[in-house]
């Protein structure tokens, strides 16, 4: 196991330098800069001191230096959270990011922590009551939060919160709660605003879920040691949980480092329409205004989660079952 | 059946080596060379802590030759400890692989007698097929229970053992 870790760790540092170059890179590519659409307004409002405006900023930002001169200082930079400027308040990155962050880690883990859960109690259900009522409910709402789009799924609730209840669903917590310090009020308000947006961010990967557990527990439960141990008396509770289950939870359990990069680039658009205070707002934004600094921070962001993420589950996976599969080669 | 003396080939050991070095030197260097932000040192020393045991399993098993005999196996090195086959109560084959559809694999292969520590040798042992098949024959002889993924690796190296089914 040992060997394991060691060489999946291994293989996880370049991943993450190639990743962070890339982005670093692609973000770049376009023709322009993030000092262009300052410099566009400023030349549109006649300022005639605009050119040498821009020569500063520039120089501020370091956009005079070579590209490569520039990944390389924010890089550097990284190892001592000094993530560089972002050209759109002219602040630096690590402070913009902060709070944002913080709520986005609550927000996507909330949310992993929905899936897992509830999946895993409506696919054994499914599974083990198939063709009941429970089992067409569980499929119905399987079909449904794979065939809505999240952020559809996000204006029909804002629009039934509104109209119907009376309800703001928008933001992560009460108005009065934004830019104050911690609090107990300020928890509690985080907590109740983010029920809806967990549940339209993990419809999808929930159903997803429910329809590959059931159908793999399914697969199991038809087996002839199953059929066996039914046979020689077995309890239903330890005969399910025993073999079946174990057998049925690998593919759950593969699908683990899948989930991470499916829940934070479905949280985008959705913190979008709801106006959450997480990264994506900020991340779309980036993008479109060539913010280099502050978008390949948080896609770098991204990919560490992702990177970790597959790690836990490529791990969970080796200690559930570290078994060859046929195809597989042995060395 | 006479004894056999295995080791670990030197080009796995080398590799081992390689990827420990790699790894304390890319955990390590920037804990020395900058002013690492203490969140960041904390996951950095974790790596470094990581690949310094893998070091010094590599470097262990590096002196250690793993004795194969009729009776015992016997790990003869700075850790060293035996294995009695008549007297064996675990044994576990797992298999492990760095890629997505698990292949280029390894095996790993751990058992104990009782009362003693585990002896734990991977695939690129010479001889490692040698042990398992000893190891699954005192395993059915002394009716160590063997677990579903035990059973199954054994199967893909073409050796059965009957009768040992994880008790229900």
């Amino acid at each position: 196991m040992l060997q394991f870790i060691v060489r999946r760790v291994l293989l996880m540092i370049p991943t993450l330098f190639v990743i962070s170059a890339l982005v670093y890179f692609i973000i770049d590519l376009p023709p322009g800069d993030c000092v262009t659409s300052q410099i566009e307004e400023l030349l549109a409002r006649g300022d005639p001191d605009a050119h040498a405006r821009a020569a500063e900023l520039r120089e501020l930002y370091g956009l005079n230096l070579p590209l490569w001169h520039r990944y390389l200082d924010w890089v550097v930079g990284i190892f001592h959270w000094d993530f560089g400027l972002s050209c759109q308040d002219t602040v630096p990155v690590a402070d913009l990011i902060s709070e944002r962050m913080m709520l986005t880690i609550l927000m996507e883990t909330s949310t992993i922590a929905f899936i897992w859960i509830v999946s895993f109690i409506i696919g054994v259900y499914a599974a083990t009551h198939q063709y009941r009522w429970g089992d067409y409910v569980a499929s119905f709402i399987g079909f449904i939060g794979l065939s809505i789009p999240n952020f559809l799924l996000a204006l029909v609730l804002l629009y039934v919160g509104k109209v119907y209840f009376g309800l703001s669903i928008g933001g992560l917590m009460d108005p009065e709660y934004i830019d104050k310090p911690l609090s107990w009020g300020k928890v509690v308000s985080v907590m109740e605003h983010l029920i809806i947006p967990v549940i339209v961010i993990g419809m999808s990967g929930t159903a997803g879920m429910i329809r590959r557990l059931r159908a793999n527990l399914l697969d199991e439960l038809q087996k002839q040691y199953v059929v066996t141990g039914r046979a020689k008396g077995l309890p239903p509770m330890k005969l399910l949980v025993k073999y079946p289950l174990r057998h049925a939870i690998n593919p759950f359990v593969a699908d683990i480092g899948g989930l991470l990069p499916d829940v934070i680039s479905g949280s985008v658009i959705v913190s979008v329409v709801l106006s959450l205070p997480t990264t994506g707002p900020m991340l779309l934004s980036a993008l479109k205004t060539q913010d280099v600094n502050l978008a390949a921070t948080f896609l770098l962001f991204v990919a560490v989660l992702t990177v970790i993420g597959m790690l836990i589950s490529d791990l969970a996976l080796a200690a559930l079952d570290p078994r060859i599969r046929f195809g597989s080669s042995e060395k | 059946m006479n004894s056999a003396d295995l080791r670990y080939p030197q080009q796995t050991l080398m590799a081992d080596y390689l990827r420990a070095t790699a790894g304390v030197v890319l955990c390590g260097a920037p804990l020395l060379l900058l002013d690492v932000n203490r969140w960041l040192a904390a996951f950095l020393l974790a790596g470094f802590a990581l690949f310094a045991l893998f070091l010094v399993r590599t470097a262990l098993r590096h002196r250690t030759r793993f004795v194969l005999g009729p009776d015992t196996l016997c790990a003869d090195g700075p850790a060293g400890t035996l294995v009695e086959w008549n007297r064996l109560d675990r044994l576990k084959l797992s298999y492990f692989s760095t890629k997505r559809d698990r292949s280029d694999g390894w095996m790993q292969l751990s058992v104990g007698s009782t009362g003693g520590r585990l002896i734990k040798v991977d695939s690129a042992l010479e001889g490692f097929h040698d042990i398992v098949e000893r190891a699954a024959q005192a395993a059915e002889a002394t009716g160590a229970p063997l677990s579903d993924a035990t059973r199954a690796n054994l199967r893909s190296m073409g050796i059965v053992v009957v009768g040992q089914e994880e008790p229900v």
